[in-house]
């Protein structure tokens, strides 16, 4: 009875486009990620280091590290050596653009962060 | 020879008709003096009445910030950022210093894209964090300042001054022999009442007006008015009638 309810909120929570489900399912699979996504999107020239990133995000860099290198991982994010120091900034494809730029206009919606969240927490538990 | 522009109505004339092009050009001020908004409004006036696109390199305010600020004064600078006139990128002085230093950058990659020919550095007291040493910072500085030159770009960069009214303490101005003109905004008390003071302090390789004027920042963004008269000591923050000075210096009480 229990695993059928947990199914229906399953369902339910899936209601949305296919191609931000997976984003989110994928790529945006955190809170941390989807602050820095959204901080990338607002800021799309930006280039700088993790610990400047941080210090924008408000957050500490042991925080963000991680999350920063694996969105370069998922072609999210760039990762470059400038010198001595790695550098992050948003892909330049197009696509992936385009795709974020859809998934931050969608997070304005109540309904649609209430599936976003449920996602990310269930990921989290894996 | 060839000016640009500020568009700051009574600036341009204290230039005698402008900036020169490919320079570097330090704004200094206390908070709320309007460094911001002058350096906006010289990147505005190039992209809409010289057709010159400029670059805004902030290392503190989020680019929002920018888009909100200008749009108080009727500048959409949404518009031209979508119209590929402008670009506000949020980054750090070692970051951009690094990559301007780099052939093909990203900052020489964004002055390309657009034609840039103007940027606002916003702002360059942030360089100070870089080094503790006087040299070191005057060398890092004096690469960046060039490298901007090396891209066709005549630049405007704020600095803070701690200073509310009268004279800055403790500031160490080797960085004001690096640039090319040097204008100061400063508070002044008058009557109980605060005004705000321009004076063009340097400008390399041109004449420039001497005397201190009075701004104001209204709707429409900066404008200068008329040079202080019958006073003296502005700069310092209290300025006396000159009558007093001469009371004062002369007749024995």
């Amino acid at each position: 009875m229990e695993e059928m309810e947990l199914d229906l909120t399953g369902r339910l929570m899936a209601d949305m486009d296919p191609k931000l489900l997976e984003f989110l399912q994928t790529k945006v699979n955190s809170f941390v990620k989807w602050d820095l996504v959204r901080f990338f999107h607002d800021n799309p020239h930006t280039t700088d280091t993790a610990n400047n990133i941080a210090r924008y995000a408000g957050r500490s860099v042991e925080t963000i590290q991680t999350e920063l290198a694996e969105l370069a991982r998922d072609g999210v994010l760039e990762e470059n050596q400038l010198g001595e120091m790695t550098v992050y900034s948003l892909a330049p494809d197009r696509h992936t653009r385009e795709l974020l730029a859809r998934f931050v206009r969608a997070s304005d919606d109540r309904q649609f962060r209430v599936k976003a969240i449920y996602h990310i927490i269930r990921g989290t538990r894996r | 020879m060839e000016r640009v522009k500020t568009g700051i109505p009574g600036l341009d004339e204290m230039l005698w008709g402008g900036l020169l092009p490919q320079t570097a050009n330090l704004i200094e001020g206390a908070p709320g003096t309007g460094k911001t908004t002058l350096g906006m409004q010289f990147i505005y006036h190039g992209i809409v009445a010289c057709d010159e696109p400029g670059l805004v390199l902030t290392f503190e305010e989020f680019p929002h910030q920018y888009y909100n600020d200008a749009s108080s004064f009727g500048w959409d600078f949404r518009q031209m950022e979508r119209e590929d006139k402008l670009r506000v990128v949020m980054t750090s002085p070692e970051v951009s210093k690094a990559d301007l230093e780099q052939v093909g950058g990203r900052i020489e990659s964004l002055v390309r894209e657009i034609g840039a020919k103007r940027i606002l550095v916003d702002s360059l007291s942030h360089f100070e964090r870089l080094s503790k040493d006087p040299a070191h910072l005057r060398s890092i500085v004096y690469g960046f300042i060039n490298a901007l030159k090396r891209e066709g770009l005549t630049a405007m960069l704020t600095r803070e001054s701690v200073a509310l009214l009268g004279e800055a303490g403790g500031t160490d101005d080797t960085l004001a022999f690096l640039v090319d003109s040097y204008v100061l905004l400063r508070y002044v008390e008058i009557e109980s009442t605060i005004h705000k003071a321009l004076l063009v302090l340097k400008m390399r390789g041109s004449n420039h007006d001497k005397g201190i004027r009075e701004y104001e920042i209204t709707s429409r963004g900066i404008e200068v008015r008329a040079p202080f008269e019958g006073r003296e000591g502005i700069m310092s923050g209290s300025p006396r009638q000159m009558v007093d000075s001469f009371v004062q210096a002369f007749v024995r009480r």
